[in-house]
């Protein structure tokens, strides 16, 4: 038989090996002795059997590189810190931060410019603590303090000398909120305010406290606060101002408010002999005091304007009107900043009933459940006088082109008197105040050199005060009191 | 008298190594540098403990998963990175078959076999070395060998492909075995005495008919 060629031979081995693993070669392959070439090669044939294929190879490793890459973005997800950076919108960028390398030793770290000379984008370090800024851009709504009347976030910066920090930013021209004083979180800290319209407050740490002794020490205070005696002049859960209402029909007045508002009656002497008729009452509207009486001929009756913060204008709107008050103006968002609506009660008051909403929340924030609102023909004399006759401070105006005043706020002491110049339906309306001072003498010494006429010069009450009264050039009643000794009422 | 004992002949696991474990472990990008530095010998490790190509593939590829996963954890204390490979394989064949033994409901789950029995690293070296020679073969011997034994072709499949006749891919196949065969027995790992180990396997494959 001819002999073989060797690649016929070996075919006939890798067949059977490839067929299956242990099948014995054919006795026609296996019978003949092998070329020697062949049989060197048996061994590798065998393990070519396990040759892995080139394209699994190929397969495998690109998964393994989307694997790796994937790999590598979770790797970094741990790498990635959150931060929060301060951005502030200025006025003046430029300046500012002028004034932060004075005031804090900032370093500017970038400045990026818009074609039209503005700060874009600025960064300052602080020591190490970030800063963002940039021109204010009111178009996009990126307004500065100084636009929006204020800035509700303060930056609060630690720094190793607050002492030494605190006066280098008073000589650059800021301005003390609160001095630097030790402080019972365990820092010694102040607020000053910028230039530009941000309160920062700059501290030291002291030392170093758990959040449980913060409270603590903050217990302890409260307690303290509560123990001390309140000012002495004012009665006790009372404020600066308290309207006071001469009305026809007090009695029912009281049942109207408590049905409304949730009043709670505080207190009620009636004529003796005519309880129904009410020489004094006071009822509480929330944190807030009234004072009433019935009218007499002495005092004609004079209904005023009460402002009513509540949670739910709504509601308290509707329940005000199924009282029995009139609807005077409905329910509505207002956009200087409130939803509210006005009522005329049974006594002939007038009832704003509203909720700050967004600007509202800082133009009304220091506004109790109940303020008096005065509505005058000259609202900026009336203004005036409420400067010089009580040392009011005025703290909010919204005054139009033609001069008119929608809107103004008057602080005196603890208290706030909104006041408008009369429009429309709301027409100038006098009222009468309640004003704890604390030397009445002086205060109506200052009313009267300020144009009031006197109602009643200061004498003692057997209610343990000393008050006096006077008429404003506007209308309004003035009751200036001091309280001189606890007397139960 | 008996010969001293030899190192085994896994790969020597130097500073190179070292280098692109460190550096996967720095850049999982990297890890690839490694995979094809041990492509072929977990390859070799796993084909031979398996009973199919498709098996080999799937223990292949979750070895190499498995360590770009964990490369993290991998200390270099000296022993070569194929090692560590080799004993990820060894317990994913081991699970393999307690899985498979499980689907038969036999008991071998209770007693599966040593996946690391015969785990000779001269040998499975030295097949790790044959694969990569198939790549350093002329082309037509490579793509031969290649479609024959990695893709299991008929020599008239591939003859048909490569359109030449099956007398020619036999002599191309034939050459490129041989080519191997010199190629392994120059390099370092070949030394195994392929005489004897053909004789060996000539005497069992003609045996049986004895």
């Amino acid at each position: 038989m001819a002999k073989q060629r060797p690649s016929e031979q070996l075919d006939k081995i890798v067949s059977a090996l490839l067929g299956r693993p242990d099948a014995p070669i054919s006795r026609d392959g296996a019978s003949r002795p092998f070329d020697p070439s062949v049989g060197s090669v048996i061994e590798i044939v065998r393990d070519l059997k396990n040759l892995p294929r080139a394209d699994f190879k190929a397969r495998l490793k690109a998964n393994l590189e989307r694997r790796a890459s994937m790999a590598t973005l979770a790797k970094a997800a741990p790498e990635f810190r959150a931060s929060a950076t301060p951005y502030l919108s200025v006025r003046g960028a430029s300046a500012a931060i002028e004034f932060y390398k004075k005031a804090f030793g900032a370093e500017e770290v970038v400045r990026l410019m818009q074609p039209d000379g503005r700060i874009g984008h600025a960064e300052i370090d602080i020591n190490g603590a970030k800063i963002y800024l940039a021109d204010e851009f009111p178009e996009i709504g990126f307004r500065s303090p100084e636009s929006l009347g204020g800035s509700p976030v303060q930056i609060s910066l630690d720094v190793e000398n607050v002492d030494a920090m605190a006066q280098r930013a008073i000589a650059a021209g800021a301005t003390v909120v609160r001095p630097v004083a030790n402080q019972f979180y365990g820092a010694r800290s102040g607020q000053l305010r910028d230039p530009f319209g941000y309160t920062w407050a700059i501290s030291t740490r002291t030392e170093t406290l758990s959040a449980e002794e913060m409270q603590r020490r903050i217990d302890a205070m409260s307690k303290q606060e509560s123990a001390a005696p309140p000012e002495k002049y004012m009665r006790e859960g009372f404020h600066n101002i308290t309207p006071y209402l001469i009305l026809a029909g007090a009695a029912q007045w009281i049942e109207f408010v408590k049905q409304a508002f949730g009043a709670e009656e505080k207190f009620r002497v009636g004529r003796p002999g005519q309880e129904n008729v009410i020489m004094h009452a006071e009822v509480k509207i929330g944190d807030s005091m009234i004072e009433l009486a019935d009218a007499n001929p002495q005092f004609p009756a004079m209904p005023c304007t009460l402002l009513l913060r509540v949670s739910d204008p709504d509601g308290v709107y509707d329940r005000a009107v199924a009282a029995g008050a009139t609807p005077m103006e409905p329910v509505s968002d207002k956009e200087y900043g409130s939803r509210g609506g006005t009522v005329v009660d049974a006594a002939g008051n007038r009832l704003h009933i509203s909720k700050p909403v967004g600007p509202g929340n800082k133009i009304f924030a220091d506004f109790r459940s109940v303020t008096p609102h005065l509505y005058a023909t000259r609202p900026v004399d009336l203004m005036e006088f409420l400067k010089q006759a009580f040392g009011g401070e005025e703290i909010y105006r919204a005054q139009m082109p033609d001069g008119s005043i929608p809107h103004a706020q008057i602080r005196i002491g603890d208290s706030i008197v909104a006041l408008a110049g009369g429009h429309g339906m709301y027409t100038a309306m006098p009222s009468t105040l309640h004003l704890y001072a604390p030397d009445t003498d002086a205060t109506y010494e200052r009313a009267l050199a300020a144009g009031a006429t006197s109602i009643q010069p200061p004498a003692d009450q057997p209610y343990g005060e000393r008050n006096a009264g006077v008429r404003d050039p506007f209308g309004n009643r003035w009751f200036i009191a001091t309280r001189l000794r606890d007397v139960q009422p | 008298m008996k010969a001293p004992a030899k190192e085994p002949a896994l790969p020597s696991g130097g500073a190179d190594e070292k280098l692109l474990v460190e550096a996967a472990q720095k850049d999982p990008a990297r890890f690839t540098d490694l995979y094809e530095a041990n492509f072929e010998r977990v390859y070799a490790f796993v084909s031979r403990r398996l009973r199919t190509r498709a098996d080999a593939e799937d223990v292949t590829a979750e070895v190499f998963q498995h360590a770009l996963a964990n490369l993290k954890n991998f200390e270099w204390r000296g022993v070569p990175f194929a090692a560590w490979l080799y004993r990820i394989a060894g317990n994913a064949i081991a699970d393999r078959w307690q899985r498979a033994a499980r689907e038969q409901g036999t008991a071998a789950a209770d007693d599966p076999p040593d996946p690391h029995a015969g785990a000779n690293p001269e040998e499975v070296e030295r097949r790790a070395q044959l694969f990569r020679l198939v790549a350093t073969l002329p082309g037509d011997q490579r793509r031969v060998v290649e479609m024959r034994f990695a893709e299991e072709k008929s020599i008239d499949e591939i003859a048909r492909e490569l359109k030449r006749s099956a007398g020619a891919i036999k002599q191309l196949q034939f050459r490129g075995i041989q080519a191997l065969r010199e190629r392994i027995d120059k390099s370092s790992v070949g030394r195994i005495p392929h005489k004897k180990a053909a004789g060996k396997l000539a005497k069992k494959l003609g045996g049986r008919n004895g």
